[in-house]
C-alpha cells in the first residue's frame, strides 16, 4: 500500500513577523483545503517570541532587545515567552483533527513522542515530558505549543542545536539573581542542547531528515518537498501586512505593575529555601516561579519539576498544588517538608499584599 | 436542559456545531456568545480568554475570541456577523468560568447582529441540535463530558 505524500516544507532563516505570518498563511490554507498536511522546517533570526495571550511588557526586556536588535514578536501559539536565535531549529506540522485526534493533550503527547523519537536517533535519550516539552534526562531541549482554526491543527516545537543562556536570561524577565554566574550555570542544568549532549551537533540537513523521519513514521506517510503553493503566498502577505506592526506585537500589552517581581526566603532545619515569584495579581496567579537555596533534595530535578507544576496556578492553590506534588511522587528531603516551600511562597507573596 | 453524552445543551439556544459555539437571542436585539460544554471538554482547562474589543466588527465564521488552553490556542468563531457591544470582563481575571458555567458566568461577548435572519440559517436549536451534537461527538470518537 502506498502511503499519502505529505509536503516537506523548509522556509530557511526568516524575520519572526514573516514566520509568524506563515503560521498564520499555512495553517488558513490547510483549513481552507488549499495546501496539503505539511511538516515545515524554520528558523529565525535573533528574536523574541512571546505566546499569543501574552503581554511583551510583562514577559520581557524590551529594552534589552532593541539594543541588540532583537526582534519582538506575538505567536499565534499558546504557552510562554522564549528566545529564538538561529542556533535553534523550529520544526512545525500542519494537519488535520482527522490525522491527530481530538483530545488536544493527546494531540500534543503524540506529536512530541514522535519528536522525541527523532531526536533519539541522533543519539540522545529525549522524552516527552507532559505537558509540552521534550526533555533528555530532565534538562529541556524542546519547548512546543499548538494552534487551531477548525479542523486544522499547527502544533510547533523549538529544538536546541546551541544554547546561549546568557542572552535568553536577558532577553527573558527574570529576576535580577539569575543573572550571576552561578545562576546561568544553574539554567545550564535544567536547558540542554545537542552541541552539549554530543559535542559537536549534527549537522542541520541531518537533523532535519532525521526528524522528518520519525514524523512520517509516527503518521504513516512519505514526505514530498515542495515551496508554498499561490494561495499561501497571497495568504502570507495579508498576515504579514497585519503581523508586522506593533498593534499586533503588543495587543494585549498590560502594565509590568499588574506583574510584578517577588522573592522572599523561609529558615527550614534543612536549609535556606529561596524564591523568586513572577505574579499576575490582576487574575491572582503565579506566572513562574524559581526556587534555590541550600537544602537537600534527591532527584535534584524534582525542584525543576515543583518550578514547573507551579506554572499558571492560582495563588489560593499554591498550597494544595505544592503538598499534591509531593504526595505523588517518591523524593527524598533532608529535614525539610513541602510545607516550607508553602511557606517561602508565602513569605515572598506577603510582599505583594499592598498589590492584590 | 438536555444532556448529549454528558454535555448540557440548553434547547433554547442557537448553535454552530462545527465551531462549538452558541448563540442567545437577549430582548434588545443583541446576541451573547460562548462555547459549548463540549467545545468546553475538548479544549480542556481555559488558561487565557482573548476576546475582540467592543466596538469591532466579526464576520460570521470568524474569530470573535481566542482561548488558549494547555499551550492550545483556537478561536471562539461568530455564529453570525455583527459588532461586538460587550465582552465578558470576568473572563480575563478568571478564564476558568467558561469551563465551570458555559451558558451563564462563562458567556464571552455580546454582538448586534447585522442581519440576523439572513445569517441565522444554518445555527441549530433544539431537537436538531440535540441530534447534529450526538452525531458529531460519535464522528469525534468523544467517549463524554
Amino acid at each position: 500500500m502506498t502511503r499519502p505524500r505529505w509536503r516537506l516544507l523548509d522556509t530557511g532563516l526568516r524575520r519572526a513577523a514573516e514566520n509568524i505570518a506563515l503560521n498564520r498563511a499555512l495553517l488558513e490554507a490547510r483549513q481552507a483545503g488549499e495546501a496539503p498536511p505539511t511538516l515545515r522546517f524554520l528558523r529565525f533570526a535573533p528574536s523574541a517570541l512571546i505566546g499569543c495571550h501574552q503581554s511583551a511588557a510583562q514577559e520581557l526586556e524590551l529594552d534589552y532587545c532593541r539594543a541588540r536588535g532583537i526582534a519582538v514578536q506575538r505567536r499565534i501559539t499558546g504557552g510562554g515567552a522564549i528566545y529564538f536565535d538561529p542556533a535553534q531549529l523550529g520544526w512545525e506540522l500542519y494537519l488535520d483533527r482527522a490525522h491527530a485526534g481530538t483530545d488536544m493533550a493527546a494531540i500534543s503527547r503524540r506529536i512530541c513522542e514522535a519528536a522525541a523519537a527523532g531526536l533519539s536517533r541522533l543519539g540522545v535519550a529525549a522524552r516527552f515530558r507532559p505537558r509540552n516539552d521534550i526533555e533528555v534526562e530532565g534538562r529541556k531541549i524542546s519547548g512546543t505549543g499548538g494552534a487551531f482554526d477548525g479542523d486544522a491543527l499547527l502544533y510547533q516545537g523549538t529544538l536546541l542545536i546551541d544554547f546561549d543562556a546568557e542572552t535568553m536570561l536577558r532577553v527573558l524577565r527574570v529576576p535580577a539573581a539569575k543573572l550571576s554566574h552561578k545562576a546561568v550555570a544553574s539554567v545550564r542544568e535544567r536547558v540542554v542542547s545537542l552541541r552539549e549532549l554530543l559535542g559537536e551537533p549534527p549537522p542541520l540537513e541531518r537533523i532535519q531528515r532525521t526528524l522528518a523521519a520519525a514524523f512520517a513514521e509516527s503518521f504513516g506517510v512519505e514526505w514530498e518537498a515542495g515551496g508554498l503553493v499561490p494561495a499561501e503566498e497571497r495568504r502570507f502577505e495579508a498576515a504579514l501586512a497585519e503581523i508586522d506592526t506593533p498593534g499586533w506585537v503588543f495587543a494585549l500589552d498590560r502594565p509590568r505593575s499588574e506583574a510584578p517581581l517577588l522573592s522572599g526566603s523561609h529558615r527550614s532545619p534543612g536549609g535556606l529555601i529561596h524564591v523568586d515569584l513572577l505574579v499576575d495579581t490582576r487574575r491572582r496567579r503565579l506566572k513562574q516561579v524559581w526556587i534555590r537555596g541550600d537544602f537537600f533534595v534527591v532527584p535534584p530535578r524534582t525542584i525543576a519539576d515543583l518550578e514547573a507544576a507551579l506554572r499558571e496556578v492560582p495563588l489560593e492553590r499554591l498550597e494544595s498544588v505544592v503538598e499534591e506534588f509531593f504526595a505523588g511522587r517518591q523524593v527524598q528531603m533532608l529535614q525539610l517538608a513541602p510545607r516550607d516551600f508553602v511557606q517561602a511562597l508565602a513569605n515572598a507573596l506577603a510582599g505583594a499584599e499592598a498589590v492584590s | 436542559m438536555s444532556v448529549v453524552k454528558g454535555c448540557d445543551i440548553p434547547d433554547d439556544l442557537f448553535y454552530d456545531i462545527e465551531n462549538n459555539v452558541w448563540a442567545r437571542r437577549e430582548a434588545d436585539g443583541t446576541l451573547t456568545v460562548g462555547m459549548t460544554a463540549y467545545g468546553c471538554a475538548l479544549a480542556g482547562q481555559l488558561v487565557s480568554v482573548a476576546p475582540r474589543k467592543a466596538g469591532r466588527s466579526v464576520r460570521k465564521a470568524k474569530s470573535c475570541a481566542t482561548v488558549e488552553s494547555g499551550k492550545w490556542v483556537g478561536p471562539v468563531k461568530a455564529p453570525v456577523s455583527g459588532e461586538v457591544v460587550a465582552v465578558n470582563e470576568a473572563l480575563l481575571e478568571n478564564p476558568g468560568l467558561v469551563n465551570e458555567d458555559p451558558y451563564g458566568a462563562g458567556w464571552i461577548v455580546r454582538l448586534r447582529p447585522d442581519d440576523w435572519d439572513a445569517e441565522s440559517g444554518d445555527l441549530l436549536t433544539g431537537e436538531a441540535a440535540l441530534a447534529a451534537f450526538a452525531a458529531k461527538m460519535d464522528a469525534d470518537g468523544f467517549t463524554g463530558c
